[in-house]
């Protein structure tokens, strides 16, 4: 993607602070608990039972100016709740936030002019408009000037190619065309933090691709702070130097989503295709991982500590027919999915 | 200035998307016009048989009719359609996008979405009012006029905020749209003057769902029915109305939860 001006970047906050500040943020959620059943539905009727939810748990980060983060955690984590009460959506039960100097939940107008929240499973633009109607709107709701409005719209196109697209209703458009407009109508504010909540979800994979582009190249224009949460690895491993997961409402990692591999699984997959080999036995090596591949095959993955991947390899090497072989970290799916359960 | 721009970019817009719906226009303002024509009918039919209803008579009563269209206009241009969007955005999460604008949430939730076409009936509105008054016996002076106005916009602002404080309630309970329905449903006895009801039914429209306030108050002041403590009076529930109604929207949107993702 190439550079064409600069003219997205915006003054960051003052030097030394950070504009993402969260201290033992929590929110539970009171709901009702009845069981299954017409007797049941009867006694909750009459008297109804609450019970409290723990969605999120005394978490605390600070995220820095211009840093991409990566917010992951299973279905149900408390990632959407922290990424709601950042935004202003929700009041947390107890801690503190601070958002560019803002308490987000006070919802100040210069607070939410400064940030967004993309949200892939929700419509921000009217269904029955073409999204350029929509971008009108939000002009207005932004007070963005003609001038502005007009340079950020063309940055915007540039980036996206929206010009055939934002003048078709937009019920009448592919997943990936609006989510290409829902960003767009999230940005022509130019926001300095951006929450963005899967906002590839559904997407097909040239879609995801175009949109982690976008993502990555808007950061680098503008100097943005983004925290995003995906379920795909795709997204998090191409923009997310830094990773947060959360899980059961707790955080449990903060860090360089490298150093999560290392810390997490200090194991690595030596992959070796072999020759005339009918009675190789590569259990002596490691703990021998199913291939996915057919098994006329000659390929085989071992997984050995990641000290002693020099002398297992040299072993290999002079033990075995190898005709190729190449060392690899774990799939980052393996290496989270045990961080969420550790 | 910000708040005229912001109507005028909403007018705008959904004029765009109600033109896209041509027959839908045609039939609304078809609508307007047998609607009238059908209350009309009825008056006829009624003073064919009895001089005046509630010591009303018949130029008073088209007058009325003026004014309960002209809240009416407010309901079928506003109200009812950015209900049914609320109610919606409640439950399915997308009202997190409107909480999320730097405009008071209260205003964007009532221009949400506007019917052009049910405006039409404002012509309609003015021309009975005007019909209404001159063709009676209806003595009015320059206060009694601008009593009558001030008291039809408090009127609207009670049920405007009567409706604000309905639709608040969703956010304590999730599911409420019946009050609103019920609301509609009483908004028709305003047609008449509040005199004609039976005694619970006049305290029912007066003070529970107050079409009455809005309707045949300001046609008392009118026919100079009311004393100035009592306009004063009037009045200044439509101020409180409004304030109440603002703090319940507030305190609602605070317990505002969303759908989870």
């Amino acid at each position: 993607m190439q550079v064409v001006n600069k003219s997205l970047e915006r003054p960051t906050p003052s030097a030394g602070t950070d504009p993402i500040v969260v201290e033992g943020l929590s929110k539970t959620y009171q709901v009702t608990d009845r069981e299954g059943g017409f007797g049941a539905a009867m006694r909750s009727f009459v008297k109804r039972k609450f019970r409290d939810v723990k969605a999120v748990q005394n978490v605390s980060f600070r995220i820095g100016t211009g840093e991409i983060v990566g917010f992951l955690g299973p279905n149900g984590a408390g990632k959407t709740t922290t990424l709601k009460m950042l935004s202003g959506l929700l009041h947390p039960t107890s801690g503190t936030a601070r958002v560019l100097g803002f308490t987000p939940w006070e919802r100040n107008s210069g607070y939410l002019r400064a940030m967004t929240l993309v949200m892939g499973q929700r419509n921000r633009l009217s269904w029955d408009i073409p999204a350029a109607d929509s971008f009108l709107l939000n002009q207005a709701i932004y007070r963005i000037s003609d001038a502005d409005y007009k340079r950020t719209f063309d940055e915007l196109n540039e980036l996206l190619e929206l010009a055939p697209i934002i003048r078709k209703p937009v019920r009448n458009l592919s997943l990936g065309e609006r989510m290409k407009c829902e960003l767009a109508a999230s940005l022509l504010h130019r926001p300095s933090v951006l929450f963005l909540d899967e906002p590839t979800i559904g997407l097909d994979i040239s879609a995801q691709v175009r949109i982690r582009a976008f993502i990555k190249e808007y950061n680098r224009r503008s100097g943005a702070t983004i925290v995003l949460t995906s379920h795909y690895m795709a997204d998090v491993t191409a923009l997310c130097e830094r990773i947060i997961i959360i899980h059961h409402g707790q955080l449990k990692y903060d860090g360089k989503l490298a150093d999560l591999s290392r810390r997490i699984a200090p194991f690595k997959l030596i992959s070796v295709t072999l020759g005339e080999c009918s009675d190789c036995d590569l259990t002596p090596y490691g703990t021998v991982v199913p291939s996915e591949s057919n098994e006329a095959s000659a390929k085989h993955s071992v997984q050995v500590k990641a000290d002693e991947v020099a002398t297992i390899t040299a072993r290999m090497l002079a033990e075995l027919p190898v005709i190729d072989l190449t060392i690899e970290d774990p799939p980052i799916e393996d290496v989270i999915e045990r961080a969420f359960h550790e | 200035m910000f708040i005229l721009k912001l109507l005028s970019t909403y007018l705008k817009v959904n004029l765009q998307q109600d033109l896209a719906y041509r027959a839908d226009a045609i039939v609304n303002m078809v609508m307007s016009i047998i609607g009238t024509g059908w209350d009309l009918l009825g008056l006829s039919i009624i003073f064919a048989n009895t001089k005046e209803i509630g010591g009303w008579g018949p130029s008073e009563l088209i007058a009325l009719m003026g004014v309960w269209r002209l809240v009416n206009v407010m309901m079928a241009t506003i109200v009812w359609p950015n209900t049914e969007k609320f109610n919606t955005g409640v439950r399915d999460g997308s009202l997190d996008y409107t909480f999320l604008q730097p405009v008071n949430s209260q205003l964007l939730i009532s221009i949400t979405r506007i019917v052009i076409w049910r405006a039409f009936d404002l012509a309609i509105a003015v021309i009975l009012i005007i019909v209404g008054m001159t063709g009676g016996n209806v003595v009015t002076s320059p206060v009694q006029i601008v009593a009558f106005l001030a008291l039809t916009i408090s009127g609207a602002a009670i049920i405007y905020s009567l409706w604000i404080t309905l639709i608040s309630l969703t956010f304590w309970f999730t599911k409420f749209d019946n009050s609103v329905t019920i609301m509609a449903a009483l908004m028709d006895a305003g047609r008449y003057p509040a005199q004609v009801y039976p005694y619970w039914l006049r305290a029912l429209i007066t003070f529970v769902i107050p079409i009455a306030v809005a309707t045949t108050v300001p046609l008392q002041a009118l026919r100079g029915e009311l004393v100035d403590l009592q306009i004063l009076g009037f009045l200044a529930i439509g101020v409180a109305a409004v304030i109440v109604s603002s703090r319940v929207w507030k305190a609602g949107v605070r317990r505002y939860s969303g759908a989870s993702s």
